[in-house]
This record gives structure tokens, C-alpha cells and sequence, in this order.
């Protein structure tokens, strides 16, 4: 059992801590928001179907509870003093080399539910299939969210606003 | 008086003789236009007819029908790569795509501003060959062999140029 949840902790670690990053941009906060996704997988009873399910659900479980940090009323009346949202896309630590480090920063100015479908289809490399059953949405849904948030980069780049 | 004036003068009055000689005119001007346009449709009947039997002997033969070969390849189609498919195919080669994840490729470009990503990895073998992955926003993937011996080193083809930077990230 042990070898078990280490396996699954080392298998999506990292990932699950780039996905809480994209939302919460503060490494500490991320980390914790990892951890409790970790601790809810380990005391939820539904069965798991299969691979992508647990995936799927541990991603799914990691942006909720980024959302309810982000909710918070203790969140919102602090500020990280150590990060800025300058430094965010070198804090992300993706397992490849990006060279465009601006997108990555205007990508992750994005309203929540533009920042995730992108964050997921281009940095992560998800299909628009898996996005849709990892954000409980359409695949309609999920294309066009990708068209409007690529719109919205475009904005942010140009303009430097969303 | 007035009545005796106008049964005096003989004949059609002039502003019907003028109409009639118009419609007469304009008649034989549209009866040339018809039989131009027979000509005209006749001939155009005669060539579509040659092309189509150019076209059937070309699919025996195994060579492409004209239009086909015209036509813009998918790389074309595609958003953010708009290239001849024609100038490229070849060095490009479609094959079968492998879903290789980003740890597993030597390059990766994320075009978010374009809609596309792609991945590329050198191929092992003889002759220098890259395989290249593109993702696009409408969620379509495509794979390519790009045969690097034929490729130009002042290309300005997007997966020409991708391939290049993947052989010297290689």
C-alpha cells in the first residue's frame, strides 16, 4: 500500500505542482495545495476506474482546492512578500525549455477559466478530450474557451492588459 | 378640324415607326448573342469533356487529377502554417502519429499565440531524418518525417525550420 501512494505521489508530484502554480503563483501555497489533494485521493472511497480517472481527479481536486485557497478571506487580505508576479513563470519549473517566458506570463494573467484549458492543452500537453473530463465541461466548451483565452494572450501582449 | 389633320397625314406616325425598327434591331442583336453563346457552350462542353477523360487516365496511371494537384496539402489547411504543400512534400513525409510527450522530444515550440504546439525528435538511422509532432487549438494532431538531406538551410517553411532547431537541439 505504501509502495503504492509512493508511486502515485512520484508519478504526478510535479505535474500537480505546476497545475496548483498556475493558479495560486506562490510556491508555498502550491506545495500545500498538492499535498492536501494527495491526502483527499488517499481518504476518498469512490473507486478509481483507471489511469486517466485518477489523473483526471487528483488535476481536478488540485484546482479546487487552489480556488478555495484563492477564496479564502485570509488569501485575500495578504500578500506574498518573498514572490512576484513577475518571477512566476521561472517558478514553474516545466520539465522542458520554453523560450518564450512573456507568454507563459500572460498566460498566466488569464481569468481562471480561460488560464486552465490553455495552461492544460499547451504546457501540459493534454487533448481537448482529457481537458474536458479533467474540468467537468464540454468539449465545445473547452475549443472555444481555447480560441477566446488565445485572443486574450494576444491582448495582454499587445496592450499589457487582459 | 383637328381630326381631318391627323387622318390627313398617311401612314405610321414617326415615333412607332422608330419603336418598331428598335425592337427589330434589338431582336438580331440577341439572336448573335444566342448563337454566340451556343459556340461558346459548345466549346466549353468539348474542353471539360477532354479534362475529364485527362483526369480518368491520369487515376489509371496512378498520376494525381489536375485539380487535386493544385490544391493546398493539410499543412496549408492548418492555422499559423499556411505553406504549398506542393514546394514541401518532398521533404515532408505524413506518417502515423505517436503521441511523444514533451520529456520525450528534443525541441519543443508552444505557439500559443498561433494555436499550435510543436515537438520534434531526431530520428536514429542513416540518413539525418527529424519526426515532428503539431498540435492544433481545434485539437487535430499531425505527424511529420522530414527527410533533413533535402532540406534548404534558408528555409522558411515553420516544421523545415522546426525540424532544423530540433537537429542542432538534438
Amino acid at each position: 500500500m505504501e509502495q503504492e501512494w509512493s508511486y502515485l505521489v512520484e508519478e504526478y508530484r510535479a505535474m500537480l505542482y505546476r497545475v496548483a502554480f498556475s493558479n495560486i503563483k506562490n510556491r508555498a501555497d502550491a506545495e500545500d495545495a498538492v499535498q492536501e489533494a494527495f491526502l483527499r485521493y488517499m481518504k476518498d472511497e469512490k473507486p478509481i476506474q483507471n489511469k486517466e480517472h485518477e489523473k483526471a481527479w487528483l488535476i481536478r481536486t488540485t484546482i479546487h482546492i487552489c480556488l478555495d485557497i484563492l477564496k479564502s478571506g485570509w488569501y485575500q487580505r495578504t500578500v506574498p512578500w518573498n514572490e512576484s508576479f513577475e518571477n512566476t513563470a521561472k517558478n514553474i519549473y516545466l520539465p522542458y525549455q520554453v523560450k518564450d517566458d512573456e507568454t507563459l506570463e500572460a498566460v498566466l494573467r488569464l481569468p481562471v477559466h480561460y488560464r486552465n484549458p490553455i495552461y492544460l492543452f499547451y504546457y501540459e500537453d493534454y487533448s481537448i478530450h482529457e481537458i474536458a473530463g479533467i474540468l467537468n465541461e464540454k468539449e465545445g466548451t473547452i475549443k472555444t474557451r481555447l480560441r477566446r483565452g488565445r485572443e486574450e494572450v494576444k491582448k495582454i501582449l499587445t496592450e499589457g492588459r487582459p | 378640324m383637328g381630326i381631318q389633320e391627323v387622318q390627313g397625314q398617311s401612314g405610321t406616325p414617326a415615333y412607332q415607326k422608330k419603336r418598331k425598327t428598335g425592337r427589330a434591331e434589338g431582336f438580331q442583336e440577341s439572336l448573335l448573342q444566342n448563337l454566340k453563346n451556343r459556340d461558346q457552350e459548345k466549346q466549353t462542353a468539348t474542353a471539360s469533356e477532354t479534362e475529364s477523360k485527362q483526369n480518368a487516365a491520369d487515376i489509371q496511371t496512378g498520376a494525381k487529377p489536375k485539380a487535386e494537384k493544385m490544391s493546398m496539402g493539410r499543412i496549408g489547411a492548418a492555422q499559423g502554417i499556411r505553406v504549398n504543400a506542393a514546394a514541401t512534400q518532398e521533404t515532408l513525409q505524413a506518417v502515423e502519429v505517436r503521441h511523444m510527450s514533451y520529456e520525450e522530444s528534443d525541441h519543443v515550440r508552444i505557439a500559443v499565440t498561433e494555436g499550435y504546439t510543436l515537438k520534434g525528435k531526431r530520428e536514429e538511422g542513416a540518413e539525418p531524418r527529424v519526426y515532428v509532432e503539431a498540435k492544433y487549438e481545434d485539437g487535430r494532431i499531425e505527424a511529420y518525417q522530414v527527410e533533413m538531406a533535402k532540406v534548404q538551410g534558408q528555409t522558411e517553411h515553420v516544421i523545415e525550420r522546426f525540424a532544423l532547431e530540433t537537429m542542432e537541439e538534438a
